[in-house]
């Protein structure tokens, strides 16, 4: 009775054997594209900050006897860099820390950040501003800094919430001699999260109310924009 | 390392998954011009005698629909004769079927409670029919069903099993929504096996034999509550031909409740396993095809491969949760939101592979709906299937691991 059954074609079987391999690989070429073309979208926006930075130090060396209203650096360049960061804090979640792309994408950023930062000083000390800077030191290795990831999110709301604050984030392990030297020149300790506010380090996970605490700046600036929102609210209803 | 590890071996059962997927649909291929779903209008050149058995234990609310629907069969009276197995009921199940005592076409017997194949067998041992077939008290037939089958019958002379078209019976809760779609992507799957030989159980709604299988191979033995699954394969060792008739429909009713539907999955679960284990004579021999490769082991390590996806899943989900948590605990809600950009869509390779997956598995699922109900439709019964049945199989695919594990019997009921 054993010719009743069906015989295995064996060219079905290679031949599904074959698709599922073009599938599998297909799958693995079209993630690596879009990570490819992830990467390049990073590496663009940052050519694109380098240039601003360039624009802005050129403006100021240019307009140093003059007023200082006149330099265009403005907190639209800060939520630049803050989306830039969380798209590669993104990627490097996906293609893991050591992959090279996302490494020297974070150099890049982090000396970027360096410049922005320069920039910014010199020209609150030229127009007497007091900065509303925080810089930031974090870890992504496992089990170095637990609240690091906790940190990241109550200054990511900080900085939505008051986009004049600019937040500068090192990655503390990063093998880059201009990160390792703004280490030496803030004096930061291995004790992560790192924050440093108007030179003074402050160590541990900080809530955002603590944070309000250390920056008085931030209650005026919260009234201002409380202010600006209400005369906004009563501009459009008076237009009804 | 530890998480290459386990990714590995999952990429090699995802890659296994796919390959299957892949059989599957070149079979849908091959087979697309057979899956109309037209019943025959024409009459048969030939009618064989039938029985149909209906075993019945404590079924007094619904046996009169049930033997009704058999009544109302388009197969000619003198043909077919319907025997009503009462299995010692303690209810009013005997009482009940009273009314059909004076009918030419039913048999009334009742005897000693034995189990549901020890009825099944009492009929069959005091049938003459050509054709023998069996319907649980708990499911209706189509009126063209036995037509369709009984074709199929005199079409294949080597065709020694007709297995049907399961639909689930009016649908109300989610989880029979989520059945309903279960039974549509089982019916597309069952109709793949069917030109492959490769089907490995004969369900107890409306499975019609011929009445030679009785005898060359014996009859129902207790085989884990699964006597169906035990069956199937004894045809099968014995290279006989299973096909399944999709145009021949069955309703049957579904668990209602997530208890109900756990003790019916872990009896099945458990006995296909426990079944597959006692014919794993059969499994990775090429004498009996693609029953050999594929069903067989899959029946069997499918379980373990579906419980190390699921726990993969489950572990990043729990993962994902957590960090939501931890994210909402320090910054409130509001700020938690994730932003919508493209950017931000996961293209991973495991996530690429996973939509791939679920565009497959949806073409498998909307002509499973197709073959059944002979047109493609969307319901909430699909919506339920995706998002319901990974988080509830697990729980008696575990149970059924452990048992199959420490040789732990399931009950009936």
């Amino acid at each position: 009775m054993k010719h009743i059954r069906e015989k295995i074609e064996t060219k079905k079987y290679v031949l599904a054997f074959v698709i599922t391999v073009m599938v599998f690989f297909g799958a693995l070429l079209i993630s690596n594209h879009f990570s490819e073309t992830r990467i390049a979208e990073i590496r663009a926006v940052e050519d694109k900050i380098s240039l601003d930075i360039l624009s802005s130090e050129t403006q100021f060396a240019l307009l140093k006897e003059s007023s200082c209203k006149a330099i265009d650096h403005s907190t639209a360049f800060s939520e630049e860099l803050s989306s830039l960061a969380a798209k590669l804090s993104y990627m490097e979640n996906n293609l893991g820390d050591s992959d090279a792309a996302v490494t020297n994408l974070k150099k890049y950023y982090s000396l970027l950040q360096i410049k922005d930062y320069l920039l910014t000083a010199q020209v609150n000390q030229k127009c007497g501003i007091k900065p509303l800077t925080i810089i930031y030191f974090y870890s992504n290795k496992d089990g170095e800094c637990m609240d690091c990831r906790k940190e990241g999110y109550v200054l990511t709301k900080l900085r939505e919430e008051f986009p004049e604050i600019r937040v500068y984030s090192f990655d503390y392990n990063l093998d880059l001699s201009a990160v390792k030297t703004m280490k030496s020149i803030q004096g930061v300790q291995n004790k992560l999260p790192a924050l440093i506010i108007s030179d003074e380090p402050y160590y541990g996970f900080k809530t955002a109310e603590e944070l309000e605490k250390i920056i008085p700046q931030l209650k005026k600036l919260r009234l201002e924009h409380e202010r600006a929102a209400k005369a906004a609210a009563t501009a459009t209803s008076t237009k009804k | 390392m530890v998480e290459t590890f386990f990714d590995s071996i999952l990429y090699v059962f995802l890659f296994f998954t796919l390959y299957l997927e892949v059989v599957f649909l070149i079979t849908f291929f091959e087979e697309r011009l057979k899956l109309g779903t037209e019943k025959l209008k024409e009459k048969l050149s030939y009618y064989p005698s039938v029985t149909i058995i209906v075993p019945c234990w404590n079924e007094e609310k619904t046996v009169v629909k049930t033997v009704d629907s058999l009544l109302r069969l388009n197969y000619p009276k003198n043909k077919l004769e319907i025997f009503v197995i009462d299995d010692g009921s303690t209810d009013q199940t005997w009482d009940v079927v009273q009314k059909f005592s004076k009918h030419p076409q039913i048999k009334l017997f009742r005897k000693e409670n034995g189990g549901k194949h020890t009825a099944v067998n009492f009929g069959i041992e005091n049938s003459e029919a050509e054709l023998i077939g069996c319907l649980d008290a708990d499911s209706f037939v189509d009126k063209d069903a036995l037509h369709e089958i009984a074709a199929a019958f005199n079409e294949d002379p080597k065709m020694m099993a007709a297995t049907p078209m399961l639909v689930v019976h009016e649908p109300k809760t989610i989880l029979q929504k989520m059945q309903k779609t279960e039974y549509h992507m089982g019916a597309f799957l069952k109709r793949m096996l069917s030109p492959l030989d490769a089907i490995n159980v004969t369900p107890g709604p409306f499975s019609i034999f011929r009445h030679e299988v009785f005898e060359k191979i014996g009859l129902y033995k207790k085989a884990h509550n699964t006597e169906d699954g035990e069956f199937a394969l004894r045809m099968q060792a014995n290279h006989m031909r299973i096909r399944n008739v999709h145009t021949a429909q069955v309703y049957t009713s579904t668990p209602n409740t997530l208890y109900k539907l756990y003790r019916q999955r872990l009896r099945w679960s458990y006995g296909t396993m426990k079944n597959t284990l006692d014919y794993r004579f059969m499994m990775f021999r090429r004498e009996y095809g693609i029953l050999g490769m594929i069903t067989l082991p899959l029946s069997f390590f499918g379980v373990f491969i579906f419980l190390y996806n699921f726990s993969f899943v489950a572990f990043h989900a729990v993962k994902v949760v957590i960090e939501k948590a931890i994210e909402i605990s320090t910054v409130g809600f509001m700020f938690a939101i994730p932003k919508a950009s493209l950017f931000f869509i996961n293209t991973d390779f495991m996530a690429i592979l996973s939509y791939i997956f679920l565009g497959l598995g949806l073409v498998i699922i909307l002509n499973g709906v197709k073959l059944a109900e002979g047109r493609v439709s969307a319901s909430s019964g699909i919506f339920y299937f995706l998002f319901l049945y990974g988080i509830v199989a697990p729980i008696w695919f575990i149970r059924a691991v452990i048992n199959v594990i420490f040789s732990r019997g399931t009950s009936w009921r």
